[in-house]
């Protein structure tokens, strides 16, 4: 469920990791299919500091309550959880592996119970040894901290109703079972979740000492058990990440032996400065996008430095179903036959930096089946904008000479998409105005039913590949709250029988997952062709920019470079 | 005298507890700021946030929420940030102090220099040519809009030119005088002559102002009928008494900056300084931090106002009346 | 002279910008233009560019064309015409410069005159207002409450000023810069209510709103005056600064100063489109300063005023 915007940060990750982009030991993936890949260690690598940029730091560093990929990145080679996804390039990163726990959970009771046998001998980067204590401390703190997702993806957990009503006294009761003599850590859930797996293997699902206090550490490191340990945490100067000593590679593909010896993250600089500092060797990386006019001259003379990698993200327009002008239909349809896509790819860096797109799943994600709707031609993908018929319908919808304020944000391509936006809806007979508001406040504004928001622009990126979390977190009933900050559904669309599908498409999951994925597809078909809540306008790619002789780029699908696969020796 | 100086602190006082509560009141009546929603999460249920609303007092009336929050800013000096959590805002504050310290006092020193030299130069040389020369540039310098200049100086030299005779300016940012003295300055160089540019014109100008008057003073004539040279009578005589007025506007400006009235400047060279990190909390509407630096800010002008307040009175009399 | 000159030259121009951009460049300066095309020597080019190099990321505006007929300064990201905005620009900037000063002085010669007359009480609440709007930051301040208003627009009983609306910056920068002027008005009527000709009306029983406007005003109004142009040279720099921060003027409509900001993103590419605006702002406050200066000669030439800040 994770929103992550581009100037903080980025989410997720490509379905066209094109080897030719990778540079350094790509051929040194061990692929054996029978284990799956995993990266092979060099060590005359080692060693080095690497040093990060970012324009400012990414919120607390506490794993269980941050929600912004600029962290989970670096949570990758600090924490683990249970489980975790696989720190490779390429599809395979989607693959969930045995993290602390030996194998896989062994699944029984209709999908009901997970039973973990948890490693021996692994320590916490403080010298402690990791217990099942640890791993039920860590399920209830959770609770705790209030996590992000506590009410959703962990409150299926058994027990879970109760910590949610009094989190202070979290015990989860029946919902995870440790047998501290077998090393046995059981999970019972209230009913089946074919995305459990993906929920414990993102990093809220880390296991912390059953010591760390329950609430929000914030700048205060927790001790981890990744191949890092944080040291330091500045927001105004840098947060710095060093070897954790207790580190030893107990499975390759979830936990690598990192290369530098420490890791910076070096915050307040200029956007601007960064790519200064990139380009003249003083920093190896980026974390902020490129600045647009500076596209041009990074990719002619430091071609080789850039990978360009396709993300599993939608940008799109959010039209409010439940006011004028935007309940009637017609008017939904106007916008998305006028709205030319191609424009919108333009705003963004061009053709090579995103694709247009018609619809809500992106392209590569599990149930995505291309289709177009609302355009001037008939094939499945997007061939440009109807004017002609969207003014017609505008007429036809009575709706001609509204009011309608569109709500962007004031980032330059965020900006920019919601002066065009505001330009086509005064172009086909509406009165547009443009409310800029500052990336951190515009995401919750635009959710909230009482700020009356008409059409917003925004964006997704997905938390882990499956079909639901877009569909059903950003399109069901259950994710419309009028009146609170956090209604993700910011359409405020709710259609009983859709929902019903999404259920089945759920339910199928479990059992046939190809079933469910073309469920999902049809799913997906639906909403746009029938209902339009969406203007779907583009899947954008992610650069990265690191510096000459930096080495070893390794592009992880689901937490993005490995920040910690790098090589400066 | 005693009596004025406690009048003039207790308005002081007032002033400042009315900017708390003015930017408290601004920033709780701004529409979808929930910072417990911020706080809690992307996605949060409702009864997460219920839980944030309640661990952070945010369900408690406005004036004790006020309370509480100076209570963390001042006396327990733990007030930390809604949106990096767990970071302190009076640390946040301290260490962002000397840097915008570093940045004006840098440009004072330039400003200054060329500020009364030029006015001196115009003031002796009035009727000239050089005058209107130096009173225009110092105009110039008055309207040039101080973040475009910042700009500017940023395209020549971080832009085209960079590769060649600029090459010696590093990339915008900071580097601290205990780390490297020559770093710090080379980083500053910048910076300092965009927020000198002006300064010095408003000092030249006024300070030429005011040696014109001095120099139509009695004083000056009984010096000129005594023989002395003209450049000792502007040098010893009405320079020392226009300088007074200078000094209680140096007072004033370098309160001001110092609390934060550089913070376009600081914008565009990416200086994390008080202004600079006031511009982000605000963009981020995190209250506790826009809360600190404005109040800090606000200390020097308010302490800039009673110093020269009282340092007047000390010199005038009239003044302790009004 | 020649700031008179060069002023009304500016006012000039920037009443032809709706004949500039129909009738000369054909144009509309407020809709985006990301697919069109202009011709240049003879070749059909697309306003916005795509990178043809390298990896071939990025697109950029066309650069200036130095021809009037179309894209003299070149284009920005939306397409839309530079040079046809800067004029229209303009009228926003002087239009906003002009009527916050005006709002400003007005407002500062009532409030510091009636603190300055009236003394007591009045005095006291009026100069700790002054105080505190002097004490926060004027960008704080400026940036607080667009902040607000910019969501919310300006509700005060019948009259409601809508978020994007002209009047809210002009509002803002008018109010932030009241104790600029007020101070000094104030304590030039302390002096004046000691001199003997309003003792004597005090003294004959003429109503204060009489003393006000018929003794007060004459002998204030000169200062004010005097403060006139520089305030506009002041609020325009001030609009300027507020949209570069992007809580000014609001798109589509323009100012210089949010053209400024339009070219941030293109400064390194096309810095035309931020050097042009900010060279208007230059010329136009010298020469508001050079007419201050001599309206301050012509009405008082003993005051000492500080120059724009």
């Amino acid at each position: 469920m994770k929103f992550r915007s581009r100037w903080l940060g980025v989410a997720s990750a490509s379905a066209l990791v094109a080897a030719s982009l990778v540079t350094g030991a790509m051929g040194a993936q061990a692929s054996t299919p029978s284990t799956g890949p995993a990266l092979t260690y060099q060590p005359s690598h080692a060693g080095g500091t690497v040093k990060l940029l970012a324009s400012s730091a990414g919120g607390t560093l506490d794993p269980q309550v941050n929600y912004t990929l600029q962290y989970w990145q670096l949570y990758q080679a600090t924490y683990d959880g249970l489980v975790s996804f696989r720190k490779v390039s390429g599809k395979a990163s989607f693959d969930i592996v045995p993290d602390l726990a030996v194998a896989l959970p062994k699944v029984t009771n209709g999908g009901k119970t997970y039973t973990f046998v948890l490693r021996k001998g692994i320590k916490f980067s403080n010298g402690q040894t990791v217990t099942v204590k640890d791993v039920q401390a860590s399920f209830q703190r959770l609770f705790k901290v209030a996590n992000p997702n506590a009410g959703s993806w962990y409150a299926g957990i058994v027990g879970a109703s109760a910590c949610l009503a009094k989190p202070a006294t979290c015990t989860l009761t029946g919902g995870v079972v440790v047998n501290p003599s077998k090393n046995i850590v059981t999970i019972n859930l209230t009913a089946p979740d074919a995305e459990f797996l993906d929920q414990l293997a993102v990093p809220f699902g880390s296991i912390l000492p059953a010591s760390t206090p329950g609430h929000d550490m914030g700048t205060t490191p927790i001790p981890g058990t990744g191949a890092y340990m944080f040291k330091s945490d500045n927001p105004n100067t840098k947060l710095v990440m060093v070897r954790n000593p207790y580190f030893k590679v107990w499975n390759a593909a979830a936990q690598p032996q990192g290369y530098p010896k420490e890791i910076d993250e070096i915050f307040s600089n200029t956007v601007e400065s960064e790519v200064t500092m990139v380009e003249n060797g003083q920093a190896n990386w980026m974390f902020d996008p490129i600045p647009s006019d500076r596209l041009a001259e990074l990719s002619n003379k430091y071609a080789s430095q850039l990978h360009v990698n396709t993300l599993t993200s939608t940008w799109y327009i959010a039209m409010n179903v439940n006011i004028a002008p935007f309940n009637n239909l017609l008017a939904r349809e106007a916008v998305n036959y006028a709205f030319d896509k191609n424009a919108a790819v333009k705003l963004y860096g061009g053709t090579k930096l995103a694709s247009p797109t018609c619809q809500i799943l992106p392209p590569g994600f599990p149930g995505y089946q291309p289709f177009c709707a609302f355009q001037k031609g008939t094939g499945s993908t997007y061939s440009g904008p109807d004017l002609a018929k969207a003014k017609a319908l505008v007429k036809k919808s009575g709706t001609a000479g509204m009011s309608v304020g569109v709500v962007a944000q004031t980032d330059t391509v965020d900006l920019a998409l919601g002066q065009y936006l505001q330009s086509v809806l005064n172009s086909i007979g509406y009165k547009a105005t443009l409310k800029p508001l500052s990336p951190n406040i515009q995401f919750n504004y635009i959710q909230n039913t009482n700020n009356k928001v008409q059409i917003s622009e925004t964006q997704w990126y997905q938390d882990y590949p499956a079909a639901s979390d877009f569909l059903k977190i950003l399109l069901s009933c259950s994710q419309f709250h009028p009146g609170s900050d956090n209604s993700i559904n910011i359409s405020g669309f709710c259609n009983k029988s859709l929902d019903a599908q999404m259920n089945q498409a759920e339910t199928l999951m479990l059992t046939n997952p190809t079933k469910g994925n073309a469920l999902w597809a049809q799913i997906d078909k639906q909403i746009m062709t029938k209902y339009a809540p969406w203007v779907p306008e583009f899947n954008p790619k992610l650069i990265d920019f690191i510096s000459k002789g930096t080495g070893n780029y390794q592009f992880s699908k689901q937490f993005y470079m490995l920040v910690d696969q790098l090589w400066v020796k | 005298m005693l009596g004025f100086i406690i009048r003039r602190l207790i308005s002081a006082i007032l002033v400042m507890f009315s900017i708390s509560v003015l930017v408290f009141l601004i920033f709780f009546a701004t529409p979808g700021v929930d910072p417990a929603a911020r706080i809690a999460g992307r996605s949060a249920s409702p009864a997460i946030i219920a839980q944030v609303r309640h661990a952070f007092g945010l369900d408690r009336p406005l004036p004790i929420r006020w309370a509480l929050m100076m209570d963390h800013l001042f006396i327990k000096q733990d007030l930390s940030s809604y949106v990096n959590i767990g970071s302190r805002v009076v640390p946040q504050i301290t260490q962002a102090a000397p840097v915008t310290l570093s940045l004006v006092a840098g440009a004072a020193v330039i400003w200054m220099v060329i500020g009364v030299t030029g006015g001196v130069i115009a003031a002796a040389n009035r009727g000239k040519f050089i005058d209107p020369v130096i009173m225009f540039i110092g105009i110039a310098a008055v309207s040039v809009p101080a973040y475009w200049l910042g700009e500017v100086v940023n395209l020549i030299t971080q832009g085209g030119l960079h590769h060649s005779i600029f090459a010696w300016v590093p990339p915008s940012g900071y580097v601290p005088i205990t780390q490297s003295p020559g770093q710090w300055a080379l980083h500053l160089i910048m910076p300092w002559l965009t927020l000198a540019a002006l300064y010095a014109g408003i000092y030249a100008r006024v300070l030429r102002a005011e040696l014109v008057n001095a120099l139509n003073e009695d004083y000056v004539r009984t010096a000129r009928a005594k023989g002395l040279s003209e450049r000792r009578i502007l040098i010893r005589h009405a320079l020392r008494c226009s300088l007074i007025p200078i000094v209680s506007l140096f007072g004033l400006d370098f309160g001001a900056l110092i609390g934060g009235a550089a913070l376009l400047t600081e914008v565009v060279f990416g200086l994390p300084g008080v202004g600079l990190l006031t511009y982000t909390s605000l963009q981020n509407l995190d209250l506790p931090v826009i809360m600190g630096a404005v109040m800090y800010g606000a200390f020097f002008v308010v302490l800039a106002n009673a110093v020269v307040d009282i340092a007047y009175a000390f010199l005038d009399p009239r003044v302790r009346i009004a | 002279m020649i700031a008179l000159g060069v002023l009304i030259l500016i006012l000039l121009s920037v009443i032809v910008a709706p004949f500039y951009a129909h009738d000369i460049a054909h144009t509309n300066p407020f809709t985006s233009n990301l697919n069109g095309t202009t011709v240049i020597s003879g070749r059909t080019v697309p306003v916005l560019q795509p990178n043809t190099q390298g990896l071939g990321l990025g697109v950029t505006p066309i650069g200036p064309t130095w021809d009037f007929r179309h894209y003299f300064l070149g284009a920005d990201n939306q397409g839309r015409d530079v040079f046809a905005r800067l004029l229209y620009g303009g009228r926003n900037s002087l239009f906003i410069g002009t009527v916050s000063a005006i709002i400003c002085c007005g407002v500062a010669a009532v409030l510091g005159m009636l603190a300055g007359y009236f003394g007591g009480v009045i005095d006291w609440v009026l100069s700790r207002i002054f105080d505190i709007v002097w004490a926060f930051p004027v960008y704080l301040l400026a940036i607080s409450l667009s902040v607000v208003l910019l969501t919310s627009g300006l509700n005060l009983g019948p009259v409601h000023v809508g978020p994007g609306s002209l009047w809210l910056p002009i509002v803002i920068i008018a109010a932030v810069y009241v104790p600029y002027v007020a101070r000094p008005v104030r304590g030039l009527t302390m002096s004046l209510r000691e001199r003997e000709f309003i003792q004597a009306a005090i003294g004959s029983g003429a109503s204060d709103w009489r003393i006000l406007t018929k003794e007060v005003l004459p002998n204030t109004l000169p200062s004010v005056i005097v403060f006139f142009p520089l305030m506009v040279a002041f609020n325009m720099l001030t609009e300027s600064a507020l949209s570069f921060l992007s809580i000014g003027v609001q798109p589509p409509a323009a100012s210089w100063g949010t053209i400024i900001n339009d070219g941030l993103g293109l400064l390194y590419t096309r810095p035309w489109v931020a050097l042009a605006p900010g060279i208007m702002i230059v010329i136009t406050a010298v020469s508001l300063n050079i007419l201050g200066d001599g309206v301050r000669d012509a009405f008082d030439p003993k005051a000492k005023l500080r120059g724009a800040v």
